[in-house]
C-alpha cells in the first residue's frame, strides 16, 4: 500500500508532467523509438523475407534463426551493441532494437509466404501470373496474417527491450524504472512500470485490431 | 441377442431425433448391417449399444440386461468396438494395442503375451509388426490391428463402424473375405455399420436399411432384400443391378449342374468324334479319370484324345459366386461353365440359360 | 571521426580477471540455472493445472489465454518494478516474474497438445472401456508430450534470457555481470561477453537437454509417418 501511495503522491506533482524529463515526454519518446525501430525492422526484414519466402529455400533457415535468436537474451544484445558501437544513448539503444525486430519480422514473413498452398501459387503461374505478380498478388495477401502476427511478437520484445534502454543512458519510460530502482524512489519506479505497461497492452491491443482488420479484407471476397 | 426396443437419440439443438424409437433384434452369433445414406444414425445407433452415446429413451438389452442401467465401462470392456479411423493408440507398440483390453482386465502377462500371438495368427498379421508402432503400419494392417485389439478378450459382441471405409477397394475386399472367414470360426454377434450396400450384401446375415431419423426401412436376409425390396426408399437404396448383386449372393454348389459330355485321355479318338455328332457339339471336355483336363475341337483330335487340352478360360468351382460364374459363362467361347470340386474333379456344367432362372424363381 | 573511448579489441575479454574469478562465474551461473529451473518448474505446474481445468471446462480457455497473454506483453522490468513494493528486491520477485512469462506458452502448448489427440482415438479408448481419468492419464498426456516438451523448451530458453534482467533488481544469474558490463569502465567487454556467452550457452544446453530427454520419453514419435 506504501507503494501506491508513492505513485500517486508521484503522479500528482506538477512537475512530473512537464519538461525533458516529464511523463509525457518519455512516453512520447518511448512510442518514437518503439516506431521508429519496428518501422526499421520492417523496411529490412520484410522485403528480405518475402524474397527469400517465394523462392522457397528458407525454412531451415528461418527455424535456425529463430532458435539462435532466442537464444541471445534482449539484454545481452543491448550490451553487446554497446560494446560494438563504443557509444550510449541513443544510436546503441536503436540498433538493439531494429536487430530484435528482425527476427521474428523475418522469419514469419518467410513463412508466411511459404506457407501458402503451393496449388494456388501453381494456379497462379498457370493463369499466366508473373513471379513478381504471384509475390504481391497472391502469397503475400495470404501470407499477411503470419507476417502480422510476426509484427506483433516484434512489436511485444520492442516495446519490452526499449526500457532497458535506460541502462545504456538512453530516455524512454524505463528512465524511470532504473532512476527509481537507484534512487529508491518507489513512486517514479511505479510510475515508469505503468506507463511501459499501458503502452505495451494498448499498443498490442491496436496490431491486434490492425491484424483482425487486415486479414478480414482478402478474405471476405 | 442385442435388443433394441423405442430407441430415441435427440441430440441438444437439433430439430429432429438422429434416431427416433429403433425397435430391432440383432441375433447372438450374426452379422448384422446396419445400412443407409450418410447422417441417417447407424453411428449414433451403434454407439448407444456401448453407450458412448447415451440414448434419450428406450431400452437396449444385452441378453437381457438393461445396458443403459449398467456401468458403461464394464459394459465396453465386455464388447469390441473397431471404427472406420482404427484410432490406435499411437504411443504404443501393435502388440501393447492389441492387449489394451486384456491389460484393463488385469489378465496375467503370459496370458496377454499368448492372446497377442493368438490374435496375430487370427487375423493374418506379420508377427515382425508388433513391435513397431501405428504410424509405421499401412492401412490395411492397421485396420486387421484395430479388428485384433477389439477381439483381444473375446467379447461376445462386437460393434464395427465403417471398419474397412478407409482402405483402397483390393485391401477392403480382402478384409471383407477375412472377416467373413474369421466369423465362421467364431461365431460372433456383429453389428456392422456401413453405407456401401454392396458391403451390407455381402457380409450381412441380416440388413437393416435405415432411412433418415433412424428409421428402419426394412431389416431382413440380404436375398430377400434383393427379391423383395419393402419401398422405393429400399428399392432406390439397393440401386441397379439388383438381379445381378442376387446372383452374388448364391454359389455354384447349390444349383443342380448338368452333366458334361466328356472324353477320357487316351481313349480311342473315332468314339470321342462320334459322342461330339451325336450331340450336335462341336467341342467335347478331355478328363484324365475324373480331373478336369480342358476341351478339344474333332480336328484336335486324332486316333486317340491326346493328354494335352485347351483350358477353359475361367476357373469355375463349386464356391464360386453365380455372378461370376454368369460371367464365365457369357464370356466363353463354349457358352457354358464347366464346374470343379475342390480337388479338380469335374462335377459338371452350368449355362446361361440355367442362371436366369435362378433370378425369376 | 571515431574516439576510441573504450578497450581495444585485442583485450575484449580479459582471461587474467576471468581466470581469477573462475568461482564468481560458477556462482552466478548457478544461480542461473536454479532461477530458471524453478521458475520453469514451477510455470509448468501452474500451466498444467490451468490446462486441466480449461480441458476440463473449455469456457475458461479463452480468459486464461488472455490474460497470460496480456501478461506476456508487458515488459519485464515493469513486472519486476511492480513487484517490488510487495514482494522487495528479493528472489521472489524475480521467480514471480519470470514464472509470468512461462504460462502464455506453456498454457497454449499444454492445452493444444491435450486437445490436438485425434478423437478416434480418445473414441475408442472410451469403447475399450477406458475411463476419463486413464483416458487422460494414459492416453492424453503421453500423446501431448511432444507438443508440451516444445513448449518447455521455448519458456525455458526465454526463461534463461528474462532472468538477465533480473540482475535490475538485484538477482540476475550471469546477467549481473551483464549489468556490471554497462555500469564500470574497467573490464567491460569482459564483463559483458562473460554473461552474454554464458547465458547462451546455458540456453543451448538447456534447449538440448530438453530435447533429449523428450525424445527418450516419447519414442514413438521419433519417426513420423
Ligand atoms: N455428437 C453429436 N451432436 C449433435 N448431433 C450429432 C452428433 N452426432 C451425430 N449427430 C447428428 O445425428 C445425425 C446422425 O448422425 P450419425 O449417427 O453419425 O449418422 P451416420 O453414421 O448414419 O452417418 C446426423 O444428423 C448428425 O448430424
Ligand atoms: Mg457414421
Amino acid at each position: 500500500m506504501d507503494g501506491l501511495l508513492e505513485l500517486w503522491t508521484y503522479l500528482s506533482d506538477v512537475t512530473h508532467w512537464s519538461g525533458p524529463s516529464g511523463i509525457p515526454t518519455r512516453t512520447i519518446q518511448h512510442v518514437w523509438m518503439t516506431t521508429l525501430a519496428l518501422g526499421t525492422g520492417v523496411v529490412v526484414a520484410v522485403p528480405l523475407g518475402m524474397w527469400i519466402g517465394h523462392r522457397r529455400r528458407g525454412s531451415l533457415l528461418a527455424v535456425n534463426i529463430v532458435n539462435i535468436g532466442r537464444a541471445i537474451p534482449a539484454f545481452g544484445i543491448l550490451a553487446l551493441v554497446f560494446i560494438a558501437t563504443e557509444r550510449i544513448g541513443f544510436l546503441p539503444s536503436y540498433i538493439t532494437l531494429v536487430i530484435l525486430s528482425l527476427v521474428p519480422l523475418f522469419v514469419n514473413t518467410v513463412t508466411g509466404i511459404e506457407e501458402v498452398d503451393p496449388d494456388v501459387v501453381d494456379a497462379a503461374r498457370g493463369m499466366g501470373l508473373s513471379e513478381r505478380q504471384v509475390l504481391w498478388r497472391v502469397e503475400l495477401p495470404l501470407g499477411m496474417p503470419l507476417i502480422l502476427t510476426g509484427f506483433r511478437l516484434a512489436f511485444v520484445d520492442v516495446v519490452a527491450t526499449a526500457t532497458l534502454a535506460a541502462l545504456v543512458a538512453w530516455g524512454g519510460l524505463g528512465r524511470f524504472i532504473i532512476d527509481g530502482f537507484a534512487q529508491l524512489d518507489q513512486g517514479q519506479m511505479l510510475t515508469g512500470a505503468l506507463f511501459v505497461a499501458l503502452v505495451a497492452v494498448v499498443g498490442d491491443r491496436l496490431v491486434l485490431w490492425a491484424e483482425a482488420a487486415a486479414s478480414t479484407g482478402p478474405r471476405g471476397n | 441377442m442385442i435388443v433394441l426396443e423405442e430407441v430415441t437419440k435427440e441430440f441438444p439443438g437439433a430439430e429432429r431425433p438422429a434416431v427416433g424409437g429403433l425397435s430391432m433384434e440383432i441375433p447372438t452369433g450374426e452379422i448384422v448391417m446396419l445400412v443407409g445414406p450418410s447422417g441417417c444414425g447407424k453411428t449414433t445407433t451403434l454407439r448407444m449399444i456401448n453407450r458412448l452415446t447415451e440414448p434419450t429413451s428406450g431400452a437396449i438389452l444385452l441378453d437381457g440386461v438393461d445396458v443403459t442401467k449398467q456401468d458403461p465401462v464394464e459394459v465396453r470392456r465386455g464388447i469390441g468396438y473397431v471404427i472406420q479411423r482404427v484410432g490406435l493408440f499411437p504411443h504404443r507398440t501393435i502388440a501393447q494395442n492389441i492387449a489394451t483390453v486384456p491389460d484393463l482386465l488385469g489378465w496375467d502377462d503370459s496370458k496377454v503375451t499368448d492372446r497377442v500371438q493368438e490374435l496375430t495368427g487370427l487375423v493374418e498379421l506379420d508377427p515382425e509388426m508388433l513391435d513397431r508402432y501405428p504410424h509405421e503400419l499401412s492401412g490395411g494392417q492397421r485396420q486387421r490391428v484395430g479388428v485384433a485389439r477389439a477381439l483381444a478378450a473375446d467379447p461376445p459382441v462386437l460393434l464395427m463402424d465403417e471398419p474397412f471405409g478407409a482402405v483402397d477397394p483390393i485391401v477392403r475386399g480382402r478384409l471383407q473375405d477375412e472377416l467373413r472367414a474369421l466369423q465362421e470360426r467364431l461365431h460372433k454377434t456383429i453389428v456392422f455399420v456401413t453405407h456401401d450396400i454392396d458391403e451390407a450384401i455381402r457380409l450381412g446375415d441380416r440388413v437393416a436399411v435405415l432411412n433418415v431419423g433412424g428409421v428402419l426401412e426394412q431389416y431382413c436376409p440380404p436375398e430377400e432384400l434383393l427379391a423383395a425390396p419393402a419401398n422405393a426408399f429400399v428399392e432406390d437404396f439397393l440401386g441397379g443391378e439388383r438381379g445381378l448383386k442376387r446372383l452374388s449372393l448364391r454359389t455354384v454348389g447349390e444349383l443342380e449342374l448338368e452333366t458334361v459330355t466328356t472324353a477320357q485321355v487316351g481313349s480311342s479318338g473315332a468314339a470321342a468324334k462320334e459322342r461330339m455328332r451325336a450331340q450336335g457339339l462341336d467341342w467335347i471336355t478331355v478328363v484324365d479319370d475324373d480331373r478336369l483336363v480342358g476341351w478339344l475341337e474333332a480336328g484336335d483330335i486324332g486316333d486317340r484324345v491326346p493328354d494335352e487340352a485347351r483350358r477353359f478360360a475361367a476357373h469355375t468351382t463349386v464356391d464360386t459366386s453365380l455372378r461370376q460364374a454368369l460371367d464365365s459363362v457369357i464370356s466363353s467361347r463354349t457358352g457354358v461353365a464347366v464346374v470343379v470340386d475342390g480337388e479338380e474333379r469335374l462335377v459338371g456344367m452350368i449355362a446361361a440359360d440355367q442362371l436366369a432362372e435362378q433370378l425369376t424363381r | 571521426m571515431r574516439t576510441r573511448v573504450f578497450a581495444a579489441p585485442d583485450d575484449l575479454v580479459n582471461w587474467e580477471w576471468v581466470g581469477r574469478n573462475l568461482d564468481t562465474i560458477a556462482e552466478r551461473t548457478w544461480q542461473h540455472v536454479y532461477l530458471t529451473v524453478i521458475a520453469v518448474a514451477v510455470g509448468f505446474v501452474v500451466a498444467f493445472a490451468l490446462s486441466l481445468w480449461i480441458l476440463s471446462n473449455p469456457r475458461v480457455g479463452k480468459p486464461v489465454t488472455q490474460l497470460s497473454a496480456i501478461a506476456y506483453t508487458i515488459p519485464s522490468l515493469a513486472i519486476f518494478a511492480l513487484l517490488v513494493p510487495v514482494t522487495g528486491l528479493s528472489t521472489l520477485t524475480a521467480e514471480i516474474g519470470l514464472v509470468m512469462y512461462t504460462l502464455l506458452v506453456l498454457v497454449r502448448n499444454t492445452v493444444a497438445g491435450l486437445e490436438g489427440v485425434p478423437d478416434e482415438v480418445l473414441d475408442a479408448g472410451a469403447g475399450m472401456g477406458y475411463e476419463d481419468r486413464r483416458l487422460l492419464w494414459r492416453v492424453r498426456l503421453p500423446l501431448a508430450m511432444p507438443v508440451i516438451i516444445a513448449g518447455i523448451r521455448i519458456a525455458t530458453v526465454s526463461t534463461v534470457g528474462l532472468v538477465t534482467i533480473t540482475a535490475v533488481i538485484g538477482q540476475g544469474g550471469l546477467g549481473w555481470f551483464i549489468l556490471r558490463g554497462l555500469n564500470t569502465v574497467a573490464n567491460r567487454s569482459t564483463f559483458v561477453l562473460v554473461g552474454v556467452v554464458l547465458s547462451v550457452l546455458l540456453a543451448v544446453v538447456f534447449d538440448l537437454g530438453i530435447q533429449r530427454f523428450g525424445r527418450y520419453f516419447t519414442p514413438w514419435a521419433r519417426k513420423v509417418a
